[in-house]
């Protein structure tokens, strides 16, 4: 007897529709649909029995609710293993992808599969909470991409041993267990033979892998004094999710890939009502009654009034910092200390929250 | 400076009238060998056991595994410093069995460095220990100021394991051995040029040495490791006995007197001496509580090595948590000195594989051999029979026991860190960790 499968799909590859179809509301298809049917066709111990079709733009702007009405049409449905995308390069599919299958994976504690592309942002974001394997960049992969994904459903489904993340072909999950070589069909060279190989590598510039690789740490070096705050020029920057109330850039509450520049020049401070957070990490109360919490402008007018502080940069500079990966984070601060460079900046009031 | 070792190949091991090695097989005389054991008034109680592999035997709480040998010339003695007068461990001769050990059992009590391993089944594997033939001494004593207590020196039955190695070991001094390894190397700026072209490499080792108080630590000459600065050191003085495994490391992580005895990392530097690289030698360094005292021991290491012009090392820690800061620290400093390093040692990422793998890390220990989990989970079924008290594992505060553990049918579940020598920093793991 086959387990059984639930594939989630996009509107695209649900063919319901493309981008104007992004917005498309979850619905639970019986049977298998478009790519379920390459999966079905070459798994052996699995079967996918119903397709989970919901639009991308939908599970972006509203992830909570996207999230609750799939693993209600879950509930009752008898599965063993949950199937997402695959979503190559597609950002927002990934992240639907790792959304719904992280839920799914907390709530039925089934085994869930997806596959991404190394750049897909939903990589880093979901790569601890569900097997996501190492898919293209293009739907062109799409058969091997899901054969990858069916080869694992089926050893999930047959019981067996299931080899180290970098041998399966999945992103790693940060889950580390001693494992003897010999059970992984490897050579079986005691820890001795290892070091020394390794040490003879390092010592001839050849080629050699850590056993335990030590996270990349991006430490940036403090910037020197400024010299005469006097006549610098500031800038307010912050992750804290102040934004004008239409949030006119779409700035994401969670997992943050856009910041937004907005002028000040003739602001004394935020007025509540005009100004909000949109950030979705903390009580946001406060924040609504008085933005200025968030990002003093309040403060450092009041500081340039005193002629402590040259110049106040007119523009102010905002994005969320809840869920957002490093990545993300890093290529967001190259872009805002690009155009503070350009505006002459010397200094930045940086808040979080 | 020139050390041989004599091997005698054991294909047995078997009880009978009279001590001695002949055609494979070592023959041990009981009654002689428990008189000798009984020498010491503090050892109350002592039997004798022979398990080989495959024997669907568990032995709990071990304390200590040795190699049975003796000093042919060189040293008066095995353990120079601690069983025997002073002398330098790195010359002359010494015979021993190849493919056997004794290994010394808590008749009831254990303690936190005390482990369990068993002859066959599942986790024969587990350590080195299942693929030997062991003479197996289990005895108590009347250490009664440490009987409940969870560190114990275990003084009496480790240095019992000393002397009756040597007792046995000596029926071979005048035997021609099976084989003869010959270990020696040149002063450091005598060497041929062949060598001196090679890259130039020390072993950096880091015995367990973090308790304050004496009788617990590593002994290097019978000196307590705590109480030293990084030294240097010739490798024929660890194969030759120069340091006896101490009693605090939690057991997994720890290294026996055998496993110093055999070092499997130093042999492996001295076969690729003069072909792949020029061995300058040992660096002994320790491990220790403070932060001042570990920053200095690194300090000191990365110093000898520059000195001595390494321009590569392997540095093997005895031990997990806490002294991974003492570990991370020495390859910082040797890679900030321009020494190559490459770092041996086990991680503990939790049962569930997510916590960090070492307490310190740093981008610069960017080669590093794992040895295994501490914290796996393992689920041992019954043995058909326990040499020792498998009680002990959840009563006597071992490293990876709790109350609780060991069933009534005498499975037991433990974490890997009760399991003895199983990491084997010393170099002979043939596990590690993978991501999942």
């Amino acid at each position: 007897m086959k387990k059984k499968a639930v594939h989630y799909l996009n509107q695209f590859f649900g063919q319901v529709g493309g981008e104007d179809m992004a917005d498309f509301e979850p619905v639970l298809h019986d049977g298998a649909l478009g790519c379920s049917n390459i999966f079905n066709g070459v798994a052996k111990n699995v079967e996918i029995t119903h397709t989970l079709i919901c639009g991308d733009n939908f599970v972006a702007s509203h992830p909570e609710e996207a999230v609750e009405r799939c693993l209600k049409f879950l509930e009752g449905k008898s599965f063993d293993l949950f199937i997402a995308g695959p979503a190559f390069k597609a950002g927002r599919y990934g992240n639907a992808c790792g959304l719904v299958g992280k839920a799914v994976s907390e709530k039925f504690r089934v085994p869930v599969i997806s596959s991404m592309n190394v750049e897909n942002p939903g990589v880093e974001l979901f790569r601890k909470d569900i097997y996501i394997f190492k898919g293209g960049a293009r739907a062109t992969t799409m058969k091997p991409d899901i054969e990858a994904m069916a080869a694992f459903a089926d050893k999930i489904a047959a019981d067996q041993r299931l080899l180290p993340a970098a041998m399966e072909g999945y992103f790693g999950r940060g889950i580390r267990h001693q494992v003897f070589l010999a059970d992984l069909g490897l050579e079986p060279v005691p820890a001795c033979d290892r070091a020394v190989d390794m040490l003879l590598a390092k010592l001839n510039g050849a080629p050699f892998e850590t056993e335990l690789p030590i996270p990349a740490q991006d430490l940036v070096a403090i910037a020197p004094a400024i010299k005469d705050i006097r006549k610098a020029k500031i800038a307010l920057v912050s992750s804290g999710g102040i934004v004008p109330s239409d949030n006119p850039d779409r700035i994401e509450s969670c997992s943050a890939t856009r910041w937004g520049k907005y002028d000040i020049a003739a602001l004394e401070r935020f007025p509540a009502g005009e100004y909000k957070t949109i950030h979705a990490g903390y009580d946001p109360a406060v924040a609504n009654q008085n933005p200025n919490v968030v990002v003093p402008l309040d403060a450092i007018r009041e500081l340039q009034k005193q002629g402590v502080l040259g110049e106040v940069d007119d523009y102010f500079y905002t994005t969320v910092g809840t869920g957002t990966t490093q990545g993300e984070a890093a290529r967001m601060g190259q872009e805002i200390s690009a155009v503070l460079h350009a505006r002459g900046v010397e200094g930045v009031i940086l808040t979080a929250t | 400076m020139k050390l041989e070792i004599g091997n005698f190949v054991v294909k047995e091991v078997a009880f009978g009238a009279k001590t001695g090695f002949a055609d494979g097989v070592f023959t041990v005389c009981k009654e002689e060998a428990l008189a000798e054991v009984l020498k010491d008034e503090h050892i109350t109680e002592a039997e004798l056991h022979i398990v080989k592999p495959g024997d669907e035997v568990r032995l709990c709480p071990v304390k200590e595994a040795l190699e049975i040998r003796c000093r042919v010339s060189g040293a008066p003695g095995n353990h120079p410093g601690v069983t025997s007068g002073l002398q330098s461990a790195a010359t002359g001769r010494v015979h021993t069995l190849s493919g056997a050990a004794l290994l010394v059992v808590g008749k009831h009590w254990g303690s936190f460095q005390d482990g369990i391993l068993d002859m066959g089944g599942p986790f024969q594997r587990d350590t080195i220990y299942g693929f030997l033939k062991n003479l197996v001494l289990v005895a108590d004593t009347d250490e009664e100021f440490e009987r409940h207590e969870q560190q114990k020196k275990n003084h009496a039955l480790r240095w019992a394991g000393m002397r009756l190695a040597e007792f046995l070991g000596n029926t071979l001094a005048g035997l021609t051995p099976d084989s003869v390894d010959t270990y020696e190397l040149d002063a450091v700026n005598r060497r041929c040029a062949a060598a001196m072209g090679l890259p130039s490499v020390v072993y950096v080792m880091q015995p367990q040495t973090q308790m304050e108080a004496m009788g617990y630590n590593t002994l290097i000459y019978g000196w307590d490791g705590n109480h030293m600065l990084p030294t240097c050191m010739h490798p024929n003085e660890i194969l030759g006995g120069a340091v006896i495994s101490g009693s605090f490391m939690p057991c997994s992580s720890k290294i026996s007197t055998y496993e110093f005895q055999n070092n499997p990392t130093i042999k492996r530097l001295m076969k690729e001496h003069g072909k792949t690289l020029n061995f300058l030698g040992v660096i002994m360094s320790n491990l220790n509580v403070v932060m001042e005292q570990k920053l200095r021991s690194a300090i000191m290491v990365a110093q000898i090595a520059k000195n001595l012009g390494a321009d590569g090392a392997i540095v093997a820690e005895e031990g997990y948590g806490n002294p991974d800061v003492d570990y991370i620290q020495v390859i910082v400093e040797l890679e900030n000195a321009g020494v190559k390093t490459v770092g041996i040692s086990n991680e503990c990422t939790g049962r569930d594989g997510k916590s960090q793998a070492l307490v310190a890390l740093d981008p610069k220990a960017d080669a590093l051999v794992s040895t295994g989990n501490v914290s796996e989970l393992l689920r041992m079924p019954p043995m058909k029979t326990v040499l020792g008290e498998l009680d002990a594992l959840q009563r006597d505060g071992l490293s990876g026991g709790w109350a609780g553990c060991v069933a009534a049918d005498g499975s037991c579940v433990i974490e890997n860190n009760a399991m003895f020598c199983s990491d084997h920093p010393s170099g002979y793991s043939v596990k590690r960790c993978f991501e999942f």
